[in-house]
């Protein structure tokens, strides 16, 4: 995150998180095609996703210089997983790995780790990863409806979590159907471009509202796929960033924190507190606001996640993510674009890798390799995670900031 | 015998007892605490109890889920009274001080049919068996629109 140098306003890096100064950049990204991967495990996606993360820093790097590693997953095909499991897959023995998981935020935080002890000095070099394998398991995160909850999100699987939101979105500020549906609409749009995609078609607004109902109001084409996947990010210190790459793209800001919708507050029927409290620590300590993100990639696991994320985040007002969409400030070629890589609707939600890719995505789109989805000269990329916890009743959110500079 | 969770919440389930805080009147339920999960004091609890009610505060009709429920099912975001309120607090309005607030709680609906759920109608709490853990039921309340009786 930023330190006390730079920028006429003086007031960056002014919170917390900062730590003598240091910054921490990210010098290299890796990432796999997801899909249904039936033919790789969890540590074949892993290494690989690890292999070309080495293979993307522009200078060469040497195993021997990572000192530190993050691992990122939910283990949900229970694969024994711990820092031990990163270490298996890549071969990076005798080193710290610590594994990370909080919920949808898990890559994003095992990121926002690996930073913290770059800033803080106790590491150099450090490897983020990501991996989830979510097909090999037939039950599926229906089967996890909390069912031997009285209170605590009993018959509450994720698409009721967040379709709670688009129930009351939509009586609360006449958001329609139909403008919900064009965030799925946009994402497959873009993911039909992107080469990492899952799912690489296009579909209309009808597609979407005559798709299935999953839960009402939310149909097939709302919900993310199940997919597997995996994500890497090399990141560095400042000072040694320049040895790898002639464009380090520096971490401006970070932001994590948690919310429930059982603390009787009103805006948790219609959004995510957790989201806006991440998101105004990140924009603290980036010595930015809202309106100074050029791209940003945020979590949709459902279509009305995107929607009520853009007010969350400050992109528009609460009650106004309907008419943002409609006037086409978050298309690919609008002024602000939102995910580009086709979110997670059509590129998938391998849960521990999602945020990996993103900040991956962020990387991409900033050094403007993004090829295909390619949005016009951004120099801040926002990422974003919203994740459910605690069965249901709790929210975790984690918002990174990255800077062309 | 209940397996230990249910043994400690039986009286919340069953009784629908609750804690509200002094200091920023959050209605804590079902779990007793000593720490407000809204204010974050460590204030006094006063025992309270809910009213067998609650207003619908959002809804999903769930369509997919295991076997163990019926579906279509209604499921919602409900704020439940405190006894002697004047109102649960529809819309979210701070209720007077002597109301006192509702407990927000996630809700099962039972017996209703999905097409009368509605954002701000109120459904009575009936008591139902949920589950059984090895044949021994839990039981706590699910949520209904009787019959002929919209909203
Ligand atoms: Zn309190």
């Amino acid at each position: 995150m930023s330190s006390g140098v730079s920028n006429s306003s003086g007031t960056r890096g002014a919170s917390g998180g900062d730590i003598g100064g240091r910054e921490a950049c990210v010098i290299g990204s890796g990432m796999i095609d997801f899909g249904e991967l039936f033919e790789q495990s969890t540590d074949d996606m892993a290494e690989r996703a690890y292999l070309n993360a080495i293979e993307d820093v522009d200078s060469g790097i040497s195993p021997q210089e990572i000192d530190a590693a993050w691992f990122g997953t939910l283990d949900i095909a229970g694969d024994a997983s711990s820092g031990a499991g990163l270490a298996h897959a890549t071969g990076l023995f005798e080193i710290p790995v610590t594994r990370v998981e909080n919920a949808c935020a898990t890559g994003s935080t095992a990121f926002r780790s690996a930073v913290e002890a770059i800033e803080a000095g106790s590491a150099e070099v450090a490897l983020v990863l990501g991996v989830e394998k979510m097909r090999d398991s037939a039950a599926g995160l229906i089967e996890s409806a909390a069912l031997d909850q009285v209170w605590r999100g009993r018959g509450v699987t994720m698409p009721a979590f967040f379709g709670m939101r688009a129930t009351r979105h939509m009586h609360e500020f006449d958001t329609t159907e139909e403008q919900v549906a064009k965030v799925s609409v946009k994402n497959h749009a873009n993911g039909a471009k992107y080469p990492h995609a899952h799912y690489r078609f296009e579909c209309s607004v009808e597609d979407v509202v005559e798709s299935p109902t999953v839960t009402y109001p939310l149909n097939l084409y709302d919900c993310c796929p199940v997919t597997d996947g995996a994500a890497a990010l090399l990141v560095a210190s400042e000072e040694l960033a320049s040895e790898y790459t002639d464009d380090p793209i520096h971490v401006a800001g970070s932001g994590l924190s948690t919310d429930s919708l059982l603390r009787s507050e009103d805006e948790s029927l219609v959004g995510f507190p957790a989201t806006t409290q991440a998101a105004s620590q990140a924009y603290e300590q980036a010595s930015i606001g809202p309106e100074h993100v050029d791209v940003a990639e945020v979590h949709d696991c459902f279509t009305i996640t995107e929607l009520v994320t853009y007010e969350d985040l400050g992109f528009c007002a609460k009650g106004e993510g309907g008419a943002l969409i409609d006037e086409g400030v978050v298309e690919l070629d609008g002024e602000k674009p939102v995910n580009p890589s086709g979110g997670l609707l059509a590129k998938g939600h391998p849960i521990g890798a999602s945020g990996v890719a993103q900040l991956a995505e962020i990387y991409e789109q900033l050094r403007g390799e993004a090829g295909s989805v390619q949005v016009d000269d951004p120099e801040i990329g926002l990422q974003h995670n919203i994740g459910i916890g605690r069965n249901a009743t709790g929210s975790v959110s984690c918002v990174n900031v990255l800077e062309r500079r | 015998m209940y397996e230990p969770p249910f043994w400690r919440d039986r009286e919340a389930n069953e009784r629908l007892a609750a804690t509200e805080c002094d200091a920023c009147g959050y209605v804590s339920f079902p779990e007793r605490r000593e720490v407000c999960k809204r204010c974050g004091e460590r204030g006094e609890f006063r025992d309270t109890r809910l009213e067998e009610r609650g207003i619908v505060q959002s809804y999903v009709i769930q369509n997919r889920l295991p076997d163990a429920f019926e579906t279509p099912l209604p499921v919602a975001v409900m704020d439940v009274p405190q006894v002697g309120a004047n109102d649960g607090g529809s819309d979210g309005d701070d209720a007077g001080s002597d109301a006192g607030e509702p407990a927000r709680v996630y809700g099962l609906f039972t017996e209703t049919d999905p097409e009368a759920m509605a954002i701000g109608m109120e459904a009575a709490a009936v008591f139902r068996e949920l589950f059984d853990v090895e044949g021994l039921p839990v039981g706590s309340f699910k949520f209904t629109v009787p019959r002929g009786e919209n909203r």
